[in-house]
């Protein structure tokens, strides 16, 4: 079921049904209060902005509104950790987690390989590089690996 | 809460400005005051003055000052009970004049009426008012 709240004209406060008092000055102006505190006050003409628990009155001098406004601005900061393509969250975080050390020796050790490679490349270049060389037409790298593929 | 001696506002075109209750036509259970919707006999206190070239016309004033006729009353001061529970209130009293067969006497309403006419057998008054509250 759905309810009709109105507001108070006077507090601000909501007036849930059965509750609540109209009344329609000679202008024709409908004023709706939720209580006989509200219907008293408004008939002894006070004025809503200089009674503190109103809600006009706590709108005017900004009360209980900092609050809201402080955490939206903490969540914004929250980071966001998660795997991108290639790589998923947990070789992230080994990655990251690596002494200086650890990630030296590897260097050294990729580098050493890298050496002998090049060496044994050489070694066995330089045999049948001296037999083939002259006689075997020239083929693209490119030709070669497509058709495979 | 109208009896004895209430004046209210006369708000259609009848010609009258302010009646006084004399009687309250007897409800089941009105003891003595009238409410919303409810007729009353009253004496045109204040008229508005006749002049000799609207007389002729269809806007002619129909009562004058000290004229005895029924009414209705369409806004009391005292603040009237809704079924749902809430409470209306009105700045004034205010009445509708009738002829003898409880139709409007005036052919307009130039004021807002409470709802409550309607549900009380004065829907004819409710239709004609420009806001209905």
């Amino acid at each position: 079921m759905v309810f009709k709240v109105e507001i108070d004209s006077f507090s601000g406060y909501r007036i849930y049904p059965s509750k609540g008092k109209l009344f329609v000055r000679g202008d024709s102006k409908v004023f709706r209060f939720a209580g006989s505190k509200n219907a008293s006050l408004f008939q002894q003409r006070k004025n809503p902005r200089k009674i503190a628990w109103t809600q006009v009155y706590r709108r005017m001098h900004k009360k209980g509104i900092t609050e809201e406004v402080a955490k939206k601005r903490s969540r914004r900061t929250v980071k966001h950790q998660r795997g991108i393509v290639g790589a998923d969250l947990a070789t992230i975080a080994a990655r990251r987690n690596q002494t200086a050390a650890v990630r030296s020796q590897q260097r050294l050790a990729a580098i050493s390989k890298a050496k002998s490679e090049k060496k044994e490349k050489e070694t066995k270049k330089a045999k049948p590089a001296a037999r083939t060389a002259p006689s075997a037409p020239k083929v693209s790298k490119q030709q070669k690996g497509g058709k495979g593929r | 809460m109208i009896g004895l001696k209430s004046t209210l506002n006369c708000i259609d075109n009848s010609g009258a400005l302010i009646v006084e209750c004399v009687n309250v036509l007897k409800r089941k259970v009105n003891n003595g005051w009238g409410t919303v919707g409810d007729e009353i006999v009253c004496v045109v206190k204040r008229a508005r003055p006749v002049s000799t070239a609207t007389q002729a016309s269809v806007t002619a004033v129909k009562v004058r000052r000290g004229d005895v006729r029924r009414a209705v009353i369409v806004r009391t001061r005292k603040a009237v009970r809704r079924p749902d529970g809430r409470l209306i209130r009105f700045d004034d009293n205010a009445a509708v004049l009738l002829n003898n067969k409880r139709e409007m006497l005036g052919t307009r309403i130039g004021g807002i009426v409470s709802a409550d006419l309607r549900m009380k057998g004065w829907s004819k008054i409710v239709s004609l008012a420009p806001k209905a509250i």
